[in-house]
């Protein structure tokens, strides 16, 4: 079967929807095979094309042939997966196991099975992707293949990213180590070669290249990660300069984008490593597209539609996150508290909005373009000398401060969280935390919050863009098209 | 704009049996076609077509403020209709915004987009016509 080449193509699977399908696709381990039908999300990009595991169709008593060693679907489950996919928005797949410690290879009787199934579910709901994964245990590693049937072509799935657990993707791209292990052996030492190889094929998205950010990016660059994308709207001030890792007083004079100091300094420290850098933020369409091929994000600004958009990148496209922030209580020379906050986000966890993390009055005011916060100032002024509330109109964000130490540490935590991730070593030992570092035994609080049955993260997991409707913020028109840094 | 989710929620008021359209016109805005008034009480019309523009970001900022058509008589008796908040050319006709802000102190609950959107910003609407002055 000829495959294309030319689109890369993500598939990411939630970690629930992962365990299950361990479950159903090795029950008949370690000799013969399994298989069930799932339905995916999608997204396509000029590049890439993103599906998204929305949810798994188990097959049910006589679906698949018992006796057979190999898989067999009988017509009733093919069938019923057809009408299904006609009364909802997914493209369908079809997961099989190889037996342990077989390559994930498609079979002569694979390659029969899926010209069938593209031709027989095109009929159904065309313009849609059929997608066909083949999964395997070998040597105890995850290890998967993957074609798509979409606009007519095969193509093969270029990367998988499972939420927080490591697997390999069978015939996909493979990026050569990318930094000598000599000036990483502490890290190999402590967590094994595996997980130096597995950081090297990583990519990582960062959303915000600021004090938090850069120490982020750094440590990742240093431990060898294979890939950045790195996302930041502003440029190099002055005041940056505190806590800016990587930056020096002429970047500020030159208002140069933080994203740009930040891809020099990467490169710096790793000329192996790739970087893309955009001008921009989230939500932005183009924004989104390269962010979503990552394999984790990190949030690191302190802008609201940030968090909130990567929240719901996390809970529609299965992009795990970890979100960190930090802030100084007081002022004046009386700082009263030193506030880090740590959070992940998972696909099944709750997203900001269920969290209470969301300021909606600085959510709105970010948004708005500048004539309509003139407006709105200007009516909130009258507002005032008619001796009326001006909140309907306008309600100024404080400035927050902040300084190097405090976002040295949140970003190194979140950095840290993200290569015990990525390496399959550790995970955070936490939903949400927060800790002061000026309180007795520095306070540490864990933030407990439930999903909100009526919010639009309840049913949205997986989607994609077959779930924008759902989406928690978009970006506003008068937004400039973010721009790639060479 | 979340253009999927405006249309959703349009069609559940087209479910009910209210009319509205999405249209853009440089930015984009709802039009709620015949809205019921108050008006008969002060021998005003006793429907109204209504603008209300989409914010920024929707469904994360909050629905605010109402138009009528420039001149209507109804405007001067609505809740912050003598608060002209911009004038704006949209489907062929002129609309007058006015200074109503539900969701922002102004009488409704604080914006939630898990419950609040265009279909239930009908009800605040339909009051806000009522309540005529």
């Amino acid at each position: 079967m000829k495959l294309a080449r030319e689109k890369g193509i993500v598939v990411r699977i939630g970690v629930l929807e992962a365990e299950q399908l361990k479950q159903l696709l090795f029950s008949r381990y370690p000799f013969d095979e399994s298989a069930t039908f799932a339905r995916f999300g999608w997204r396509e990009s000029p590049d890439a094309l993103i599906l998204t595991l929305a949810a798994v169709e188990p097959p049910q008593p006589g679906d698949l042939d018992e006796a057979a060693a190999h898989v067999v679907i009988n017509e009733p489950y093919t069938l019923r997966m057809a009408l299904t996919a006609e009364q909802n928005a997914f493209g369908i797949g079809v997961l099989h196991s190889h037996p342990r410690n077989c390559a994930p290879h498609p079979s002569s009787i694979d390659d029969d099975m899926d010209s069938y199934y593209a031709a027989y579910f095109g009929d159904f709901v065309p313009d849609r992707p059929y997608v066909s994964l083949i999964v395997s245990l070998i040597e105890e590693e995850l290890v998967i293949s993957g074609r798509i049937f979409w606009k007519n072509e095969w193509h093969a799935a270029s990367h998988f990213a499972i939420e927080h657990t490591p697997c390999t993707t069978y015939g996909g791209e493979e990026r050569t180590t990318s930094i000598p292990y000599d000036r990483i052996a502490r890290l190999i030492a402590a967590f094994g070669e595996e997980a130096a190889a597995r950081l090297s094929k990583a990519t990582v998205a960062v959303i915000g290249a600021g004090g938090t950010g850069s120490i982020v990016i750094e440590t990742l660059a240093r431990a060898g990660v294979g890939k950045l994308i790195l996302v930041d709207p502003d440029f190099v001030s002055e005041s940056n300069l505190e806590r800016l890792h990587g930056a020096v007083p002429d970047d500020a004079a030159e208002k140069r984008a933080k994203v740009e100091v930040a891809r020099r300094h990467v490169l710096s420290i790793n000329p192996q490593c790739e970087v893309d850098a955009y001008r921009g933020s989230l939500p932005h369409p183009d924004v989104v597209d390269a962010v979503v091929r990552a394999d984790v994000a990190l949030g690191c600004t302190d802008q609201q539609h940030s968090r909130l958009s990567l929240s719901d990148l996390s809970v529609r496209y299965l992009l795990p996150s970890i979100d960190c922030g930090v802030m100084l209580e007081g002022g004046g020379g009386n700082v009263t508290g030193q506030i880090v906050q740590i959070v992940r986000f998972l696909s099944h966890d709750p997203c900001a909005l269920c969290r209470e993390m969301i300021s909606p009055d600085r959510l709105a005011s970010e948004l708005m373009d500048d004539e309509e916060k003139q407006r709105r100032q200007a009516a909130a002024q009258e507002a005032l000398e008619r001796g009326e509330d001006p909140n309907p109109y306008w309600i100024g964000a404080p400035q927050l401060n902040t300084v190097g130490y405090l976002t040295g540490v949140a970003g190194s935590m979140a950095a840290g969280y993200a290569l015990g991730w990525l390496s399959g070593r550790f995970d955070p030992p936490f939903e949400r935390i927060q800790l002061n570092l000026v309180a007795k035994y520095l306070d540490v609080q864990e933030v407990d919050h439930q999903r909100r049955s009526e919010c639009s993260c309840s049913r949205s997991r997986g989607s994609a863009d077959q779930g924008l409707g759902y989406a928690l913020i978009s970006a506003p028109p008068h937004w400039e098209k973010p721009t790639r840094v060479p | 704009m979340s253009r999927e989710r405006i249309l959703r929620e349009l069609s559940l008021l087209r479910e009910g049996g209210q009319v509205t359209e999405l249209v853009t016109n440089g930015r984009d805005y709802v039009i709620y076609r015949d809205v019921p008034t108050n008006g008969p009480r002060f021998g005003l019309p006793s429907t109204s077509d209504v603008i209300v523009p989409v914010p920024a970001g929707y469904p994360a900022s909050p629905i605010d403020l109402a138009g009528l058509p420039q001149g209507s008589m109804l405007l001067p008796r609505t809740k912050g209709g003598q608060n002209n908040q911009g004038v704006v050319h949209v489907g062929g006709r002129t609309w007058q915004l006015a200074s109503y802000h539900p969701h922002s102190n102004g009488g409704g609950p604080p914006w939630d987009q898990t419950k609040h959107g265009f279909h239930t910003y009908f009800d605040h609407l339909v009051s806000w016509l009522e309540r005529l002055t």
